[in-house]
């Protein structure tokens, strides 16, 4: 057990007074007394002539261990001490008496209310300017459980929580290497969140890390959140609308993204993880696509990726040829739907529109109110946009199906944040489809993928392994390659150690170590 | 910042620029499915058959309207007559969807060529479509008719050409493309298919011609019509039909009937067939040599006829070679005294193999076809007896 001494860089004014009753004045002032702030008096010792203070926040602290190895501890040991001098009584307590894991000697009021905030207890005895906290974290906390947005038939069922210790812990249980490294801040003026950083120091690229790193230092605010707000701060492009950080809940894709010698960024009191540089693949790969047959991934993705074209197109398409190209359907399909559209009285655009503004609705109202209305919402959805709406001759059938189509696919998406940027990129497509056909969604499209090519995130192109093209790293992009074909790291983001294994031999080797 | 947002703007204003201008929903089209052109007094008839759609979805009931809706007017042009129309018909016409042209058979007679101009120029006419020529009707009469199955007459007579062609061998579809090449080329005439309704034309456009299992009238097609100099100078019989889809190498299958060699008949399904046509200058004078591959199936025993024996396959194949042979012989020296036009393409094949010596006999190619010796030669293989051996017929009779 190392015992080290926080070193005391505060002024003066902030140093611990040496009466007893002075200092606790002074902590009940600062904390406006608040109610859970608990302040337990004792007096021991041999003619009871040692006053000690035992200080801590309820709720945040393990109350078994505060009894156990703090005040147990000090109301029985120090009996047997007849130490009179407090200098000589806090080293006895801190070397010899408190059974908690961390004891550090503090000097002055602000890391005492940090470390009381934190969960920890203070003990100051009277006459002394030194006071000892102890590490006695308890809040209570979410268990690990199933993750809820990303669940994967075959893989772990684990999933971050809200504490940071746990989930860095998930990751440490993962990559058992002395390599993973963990730099952590505090970042916000009030909210004084933990912030982790964890790398692979022999494999992550050091410039990304410095990088990462001087990102952090540079956030200024009152209060962190959620992950959220830092994806919101280091991001590279502000007005890209497409997501440059990926996040995921589950240890193994975040484990799995540090091997390839990404970056991870765990922030308290959020279960999403941040990881950098994310690369657009990213957002297109699910865990499981590692864990089934390669050939079965493969397909899978070629699908995923034609659904989330799909998702992306299918309405700007029907528009754009409906109402300008209606040369390009085989003449059966074009009189079907032009039946379909007898009698519709609104343009192709206004009823897709409509239609997908109807579905949008739907969803955010199916993901906002209280599950116990879900049925009925998901009721009156299906039976008005369904049916009702057909019915009435607002809108064609094919329109409901070609909505029906669109957000299937957009479910398609394994990372949920590129699956809202379809969807918003949805509608500017299907006004430019509306006023220049297929030429105005050629042209939209044109500058998506122009946009797409331009973005870095922490120097890394965006599109790569696609632009620029990496043919070493096409065997993990649009389609998987085996294993034992996966020798290699990704090129631009381990420029370090890309050497993932050899042959066949070594694959099992570390295949072994890995389970 | 700022020239990031002028930029923008500027994207946003290019768009504007041109508008909506080629816009057209659906619902504000009038499908052409067919088009007929008809000769009236100097002036152009044109028929303009339009789908309503809501009669031809399955899914509504049919409100017992016509599935399509015919339109006329005329004008000294054919583009005249169309933009006439709009005066008449409730929405704009759009002809990107038509699937086939009727040309009259008085206009046919007059000839065709100004006519497909327009069809040819105009960017909104796709050129995919086929061309059929009326027989002793009207375009306008034909395309009247309604028929039963297909709710859309027209598809019914590209869904007939076509199958006709590859079972049958009578009709030959002409896209509109091809049908203007051949006619620029000069040296081959132009054959279009015909056809012609059966039955009261005035009985054909009421829905009870469609309500009957037995429709009263019906649109047939009746062999190939033939060309020369874009006006229609006869009609080819199913007979000459034929050979000349063999001499064209048009045929996927078709039927032959023998006779059998003690009496009634017997049926073969050709099923594949090659036509090599080569053509030769001997002294100057032109020559051709048709010979042409055929394998077949027996289709249909009438008669008494051992099929298991090898040489009963042997008497098949040789009648069937005679059969073809003498048929085609017939329709090439028919066509070399009626109609005088080349029809088969015999002349771009001695243009093919002696462009030197064509030039010579270019001019009085016509003149010369009359008299072309040709020599067809005809290679029959049975391979099959279908699905039995010997008929039920010889049993019978062999009892």
């Amino acid at each position: 057990m190392s015992i080290s001494k926080i070193t005391d860089t505060s002024q003066n004014n902030d140093q611990l007074y040496s009466s007893l009753s002075q200092n606790l004045k002074m902590i009940k002032n600062t904390l406006g007394n608040s109610d859970d702030l608990i302040i337990r008096e004792i007096t021991i010792g041999k003619a009871e002539k040692y006053a000690f203070a035992i200080i801590y926040v309820d709720g945040l602290t393990d109350k078994i261990s505060i009894s156990d190895s703090v005040i147990d501890k000090l109301m029985l040991d120090i009996e047997a001490s007849d130490e009179t001098e407090t200098d000589k009584i806090i080293r006895y307590l801190r070397d010899s008496c408190l059974t908690v894991g961390d004891v550090n000697d503090i000097f002055n009021f602000s890391t005492l209310y940090n470390s009381i905030l934190n969960g920890d207890t203070v003990i100051l005895l009277d006459e002394s300017s030194t006071g000892i906290v102890t590490s006695t974290k308890g809040a209570k906390d979410r268990a690990v459980m199933e993750p809820s947005t990303e669940s994967v038939i075959r893989g772990p069922r684990e999933s971050f929580t809200e504490t940071l210790r746990t989930n860095t812990a998930l990751i440490r249980r993962k990559i058992k290497s002395p390599n993973l490294w963990i730099k952590s801040r505090i970042i916000g003026e009030v909210t004084k969140t933990d912030v982790a950083v964890m790398y692979l120091n022999d494999i992550a690229n050091d410039k990304i890390v410095a990088e990462v790193l001087a990102r952090l230092d540079r956030i200024n605010i009152d209060g962190i959140l959620e992950s959220g707000y830092i994806e919101d701060f280091i991001q590279d492009s502000k007005y890209s609308i497409f997501p440059t950080v990926y996040n995921s809940e589950r240890p193994d894709v975040i484990a799995g993204e540090i091997l390839d010698g990404k970056i991870a960024i765990l922030v308290d009191g959020s279960p999403f993880v941040l990881i950098v540089p994310a690369l657009f693949t990213s957002f297109l790969q699910s865990a499981e696509d590692y864990y089934q047959h390669w050939m079965i991934s493969t397909l899978v993705r070629l699908l995923r990726f034609f659904g989330i074209s799909l998702a992306l197109v299918a309405p700007s398409l029907y528009v754009a040829i409906t109402t300008f190209h209606q040369e390009m359907l085989p003449t059966a399909m074009l009189i079907s739907v032009a039946s379909q559209r007898e009698g519709v009285p609104f343009p192709a655009i206004v009823e897709a529109l409509i239609m997908e503004v109807a579905f949008e609705v739907l969803r955010e109202a199916g993901l906002r109110m209280p599950r116990t209305i879900g049925p009925a919402v998901s009721i009156v959805g299906t039976l008005v946009i369904g049916q009702a709406a057909v019915e009435a001759g607002i809108v064609s059938a094919v329109m409901v199906i070609i909505v029906a189509l669109t957000a299937i696919c957009s479910f398609l998406f394994p990372a949920y944040s590129l699956s809202n940027t379809v969807r918003a990129l949805r509608f500017p497509l299907m006004i430019l489809a509306s006023i220049l056909g297929l030429f105005g969604l050629m042209f939209g499209l044109m500058i998506i993928v122009l946009h797409l090519c331009s973005i870095r995130t922490f120097g890394v192109p965006y599109l790569s392994p696609f632009g620029p093209l990496i043919l070493k790293d096409q065997k993990d992009a649009l389609v998987l390659f085996p294993r034992r074909a996966l020798l290699t790291r990704p090129r631009l983001i381990s420029q370090k150690n890309t050497v993932r294994g050899h042959k066949y031999f070594d694959t099992k080797k570390r295949n072994q170590s890995n389970v | 910042m700022s020239k990031f947002k002028a930029i923008c703007l500027l994207m946003i204003l290019t768009l504007l620029l041109s508008g909506c201008w080629s816009k057209r929903e659906l619902n504000e089209l009038a499908i052409v499915a067919a088009l007929g052109i008809d000769k009236v007094d100097d002036e152009f008839k044109i028929t303009v058959q339009v789908v309503v759609p809501g009669e031809i979805s399955s899914k509504q009931p049919s409100s017992g309207r016509s599935p399509v809706i015919t339109y006329h007017s005329t004008g000294a042009t054919v583009f005249e007559a169309i933009r006439k129309m709009t005066t008449v018909t409730a929405r704009k016409l759009y002809f990107s969807h038509l699937q086939i042209v009727v040309l009259g058979d008085e206009l046919a007679k007059e000839g065709i060529n100004e006519t497909l101009d327009l069809i040819s120029r105009d960017h909104e006419f796709r050129n995919d479509f086929e061309v059929i020529v009326a027989n002793v009707a009207t375009a306008d009469e034909v395309l009247n008719v309604l028929t039963p199955i297909e709710k859309v007459p027209a598809n019914k007579l590209l869904n007939s050409l076509k199958t006709s062609e590859k079972t049958w061998g009578t009709t030959e579809s002409i896209k509109i493309d091809e049908l203007i090449n051949t006619i620029n080329n000069k040296t081959t005439s132009v054959v279009i298919s015909a056809i012609e309704i059966q039955g009261n034309k005035n009985v054909g456009m009421e829905q009870t011609n469609v309500k009957r299992s037995k429709s009263p009238v019906l649109l047939k097609y009746t062999g190939l019509a033939v060309f020369k100099k874009g006006k229609l100078i006869g009609l080819l019989t199913e007979d000459e039909s034929r050979s000349l889809s063999f001499l064209r190498d048009k045929i996927q299958s078709t039927i032959e009937i023998l006779a059998c060699p003690k009496g009634d008949t017997l049926a073969t399904e050709i099923t594949h067939s090659k036509t090599k046509i080569k053509g030769k200058f001997e002294n100057g004078a032109p020559k051709i040599n048709v010979s042409i591959d055929v394998n077949q199936n027996v289709g249909e025993v009438l008669c008494k006829i051992d099929l298991t024996k090898e040489k009963s396959i042997h008497f098949i194949n040789k009648k069937t070679e005679e059969l073809i042979k003498k048929r085609i012989e017939e329709t090439i020296r028919s066509v070399q005294q009626n109609y005088r036009v080349d029809i088969f393409g015999f002349g771009e094949e001695l243009h093919r193999t002696n462009p030197k010596e064509w030039k010579k006999i270019k001019k009085d190619w016509l003149t010369i076809f009359q008299e072309l010796p040709v020599k067809v030669e005809v290679h029959v293989n049975t391979q099959g007896v279908g699905t039995m051996e010997n008929s039920l017929v010889s049993k019978s009779k062999g009892e």
